[in-house]
């Protein structure tokens, strides 16, 4: 039984070497990124940016994106869910009231694409209005 | 004039995300094959180790959500240095916004 555990410690040993390199591929990608929304966003407010800067914001953006991949785990968790959804992300922007509403507006937005959505609409009528249907049934389009 | 909406790229969110997830599912493993040792239940195969996905739209969210992080951390420090007169933004503009920055993220 112990060679067995051995084992598995040595191929999990591998394994984390294997998404550390990974994880440095993606900081540099991410930094790419970074360095661009950022110096546009500075030449919005007609400003320069110094380098160390974008590169100390780039590295702070990418330990929140970590934390934010936890965070949604365990509220998804939460919810008995495996899946995240957008309610989760919404959810993780609750600390600030202007941050969750642009998101609930987005959230609308993406909703609003989807061809289904008319489903989900919560203006269907009810069931006891089966009698006027005819002339509740008006949806648009 | 730029008209490029500049934003991450989701699969690059949704694959730093994996990569947490992932790591996170192999703590768990490691913790559950502690357990397992003494009942006979293989390790991995318990509900609780599928790892955790996202459906696509919240990774768009997501992706929003850090490039805002970015916008705000820009702003805020470029508001300091206008009001200190200065043309570039430095260390310690960024430092003076980045309390309340992580308090609001």
């Amino acid at each position: 039984m112990e060679k067995a555990t051995d084992m598995e410690m040595e191929r999990e040993e591998v394994e984390e070497e294997e998404t550390e390199s990974v994880s440095d591929v993606l900081r540099d990608r991410f930094r790419l990124s970074t360095i661009s929304i950022a110096e546009a966003e500075a030449k919005r407010n007609g400003m320069e940016i110094s380098e160390p800067i974008v590169a100390c914001i780039s590295d702070l953006a990418f330990k929140y994106a970590e934390q934010l991949a936890k965070d949604l785990e365990l509220f998804a968790q939460h919810a008995s869910r495996k899946i995240v959804k957008m309610e989760d992300v919404i959810l993780s922007a609750h600390r600030n009231e202007h941050l969750a509403t642009s998101l609930r507006s987005l959230c609308d937005d993406l909703k609003a694409k989807e061809p289904q959505s008319e489903r989900k609409r919560k203006k269907t009528p009810r069931k006891e209005n089966k009698a006027t249907t005819s002339v509740v049934h008006i949806l648009d389009n | 004039m730029e008209d490029e909406n500049n934003t991450f790229d989701p699969d690059l969110i949704h694959a730093i995300f994996k990569l947490v997830w992932t790591r996170r599912a192999l703590e768990r493993e490691r913790n559950d094959v502690a357990d397992a040792l003494d009942c006979e239940v293989g390790a991995g195969t318990s509900k609780k180790n599928r790892q955790t996905s996202a459906n696509g739209k919240a990774i768009k969210l997501s992706s929003e959500l850090l490039r805002i992080f970015i916008t705000e951390a820009v702003q805020r420090a470029a508001t300091i240095a206008e009001a200190e007169g200065a043309s570039k933004i430095e260390a310690t503009h960024l430092e003076r916004i980045l309390p309340q920055l992580l308090l609001d993220f």
